[in-house]
């Protein structure tokens, strides 16, 4: 995609495009329909289609059964020596388990991770369309994106189609120049820095653990064991959440990933003892 | 209340009582008849109440001020009171054949949590009475003590869980006095229960939690106190019919941020100050994340000997504790990395 873009490889169907009248322009297909730096802002979106009324149609109200994919639990808190990041991998549709073994983490790049609740859909399409921009600006700027430009960039894209139906809550991790970076983008343009995030319908439950929990001074292994709790506990309350943990640290010169521990075995280890 | 029930007192006003008065809260009200008098003094039934002449009281209190969907979505008009249930925001799992705007917004977040250890019952609770958006009362109480062995926790709305508490405090007494022991938790859960159900399918939001101590003060006591067959219970009764026996609950809007606090640290074997501690910090990391819950913390332990009650502590002072650790700590780190 980034290759394409740059290189400024027209494919057949634009080539077509600019020579048939302009008025039919609209019908052509485009690989590409989020550019940056160029000379109009074009959405993918037809004219006259509205998106949001269509998926209120598909809600309960309109008869229709389609439950759009929401449950998860995903935290991430900043700590003296990076970032650490863990998700559920749970996928639900409704009240249907579609996957135990979902990877909610997208690893941008080796110094960039993103995190993904909300629609799995729209999460992984608009987070692989920010990755490929992340590619784009190294390229033509010869040095890496910082944190806080990607999650701009993020939340740009969500903004673009506010109110259209998107619907993603994700936080923008990394190491740049400034240190270690959070921030959380959302489907409604939400664009914050902070400290510690968790999304998701689990989120309540892994605020508790890691609230109670965190010490900015902690060590590398109290931290991931922090993590662990958090999902661990947000889990066991939540239907919705489930499956692995998946942990990642966001070190200095990149990220590494921690572990993938089956939630269960991890909540009969904390709780042996109890009733 | 109860006393002049048991001795069938007979007041001034009873001979105006009318006994038609459904008691079921569907069906109209058949003549608006003054029904003076105590109520509830009328002790064929519990629940007639007392309802003053007013043209708009025209149909049953039940009714007055029914579905309500004014929390996050639009506004139901007053004028159609027959819209159908699936109006209903989805936060409201009752649904009811009529429906008039509520005149106020109704109260609903807490946080409150109870469980069980080897020392009896620990049950904890914040005070603030919210009103949307609004902090009604930053000092209620919502641990309400029935008798002294019974505590219960309500959360949903106020005024029906004080109500209801009330009733239940009046039978339970009844009980006593007629049977000569008292009622057991289980018994008390069953009973609010079965009260609470004719209401079922209307606005009433009652979620209790009930602790208490069955037995005689020296029974268990001689047993030992390290066995599980200990006579303490703990029940969850909700006004849509839920009656629970468990061993560690939280209700309330706080709730999810208290369960994972709790999961992590009770367990069978902790002591008096580690369960205060846990219940404490559980109620505070709560208040800390939720808008709904503050102000101060209450805690009730509940033993052989009854209940005794910890005095109210306001967290502010445990955030401003908490937020002068962390800028230690932040200081801490940057003379740390100064040093290098």
């Amino acid at each position: 995609m980034a290759l394409l873009q740059v290189t400024d490889f027209q494919s057949f169907s634009e080539v077509r495009g600019q020579i048939l009248p302009v008025r039919q322009r609209h019908l052509v297909d485009r690989t590409n329909h989020y550019n940056f730096g160029s000379k109009t802002q074009e959405f993918a979106v037809p004219p006259g289609v509205e998106p949001s009324g269509f998926l209120k149609s598909c809600n309960r109200d309109g008869g229709v059964c389609i439950e759009m994919n929401h449950g998860t639990t995903t935290l991430a808190f900043k700590f003296r020596h990076g970032v650490i990041v863990a998700v559920d991998s749970r996928a639900s549709a409704g009240r249907y388990l579609a996957s135990n073994d979902v990877n909610k983490v997208i690893e941008i790049n080796p110094y960039l991770l993103g995190t993904m609740s909300g629609s799995a859909a729209d999460c992984q399409y608009w987070e692989r369309l920010l990755a490929k921009e992340c590619r784009l600006y190294r390229l033509r700027n010869n040095h890496r994106i910082s944190v806080a430009a990607a999650s701009k960039l993020l939340s740009n894209m969500m903004l673009g189609y506010r109110g259209m139906g998107l619907s993603m809550g994700s936080m923008i991790c990394g190491w740049d120049k400034e240190g270690p970076g959070l921030y959380y983008v959302d489907d409604n343009g939400t664009r914050l820095s902070g400290r510690m995030f968790s999304t998701g319908c689990g989120n309540s439950f892994a605020y508790g653990v890691v609230d109670s929990g965190y010490r900015e001074d902690m060590t590398v292994e109290e931290a991931y064991e922090l993590g662990r709790r958090g999902i661990a506990h947000a889990t066991h309350r939540d239907a919705y959440s489930g499956g692995v943990v998946n942990m990642y640290h966001m070190q200095e010169d990149g990220w590494i990933k921690v572990c993938k521990e089956d939630v269960s075995e991890l909540i009969h280890c904390y709780r042996k003892g109890m009733f | 209340m109860a006393l002049q029930d048991i001795c069938n007192f007979q007041s001034v006003f009873e001979d105006r009582l009318t006994t038609e008065y459904p008691a079921v809260p569907h069906g109209k009200k058949i003549a608006s008849s003054y029904v003076s008098g105590l109520p509830f003094s009328n002790n064929k039934s519990l629940f007639h109440f007392y309802i003053p002449v007013a043209e708009y009281l025209d149909e049953s209190p039940i009714q007055f001020g029914q579905i309500s969907t004014v929390q996050n979505c639009s506004a139901v008009s007053s004028e159609d009171p027959f819209l159908t249930s699936s109006s209903l925001p989805t936060c409201l799992p009752f649904a009811s054949s009529q429906s008039v705007p509520l005149p106020f917004p109704m109260a609903h977040g807490t946080t409150t949590l109870a469980f069980m250890f080897q020392g009896g019952v620990m049950a904890a609770a914040d005070t603030r009475s919210s009103c949307s958006g609004l902090v009604a009362c930053p000092a209620s109480q919502k641990i309400l003590p029935i008798h002294s062995h019974l505590v219960g926790l309500t959360s949903g709305t106020s005024a029906d869980c004080a109500l209801w508490k009330r009733i239940l405090a009046r039978e339970l007494r009844l009980y006593q006095l007629r049977h000569g022991r008292r009622l057991s938790t289980s018994g008390a859960a069953k009973l609010l229960s079965h009260m609470l159900h004719p209401f079922k399918g209307t606005e009433l939001c009652v979620a209790a939690t009930l602790c208490g101590w069955d037995g005689g003060e020296t029974g268990p006591g001689s047993r030992g106190e390290t066995t599980k067959n200990q006579m303490t219970e703990l029940f969850y009764v909700c006004s849509d019919g839920t009656r629970l026996r468990g061993m560690l609950f939280s209700v309330g809007s706080g709730s999810p941020y208290a369960y994972s606090i709790l999961d992590q640290g009770v367990h069978w074997g902790l002591s008096v100050d580690e369960a205060k501690s846990i219940a404490r910090e559980a109620v505070y990391r709560a208040t800390y994340r939720d808008a709904y819950s503050g102000n101060c913390v209450d805690m009730y332990h509940i033993t052989s000997k009854g209940w005794t009650r910890r005095n109210r502590e306001d967290l502010k002072e445990e955030y401003y504790r908490e937020k002068e650790r962390r800028k230690h700590e932040k200081t801490e780190r940057r003379d740390v990395t100064f040093s290098d």
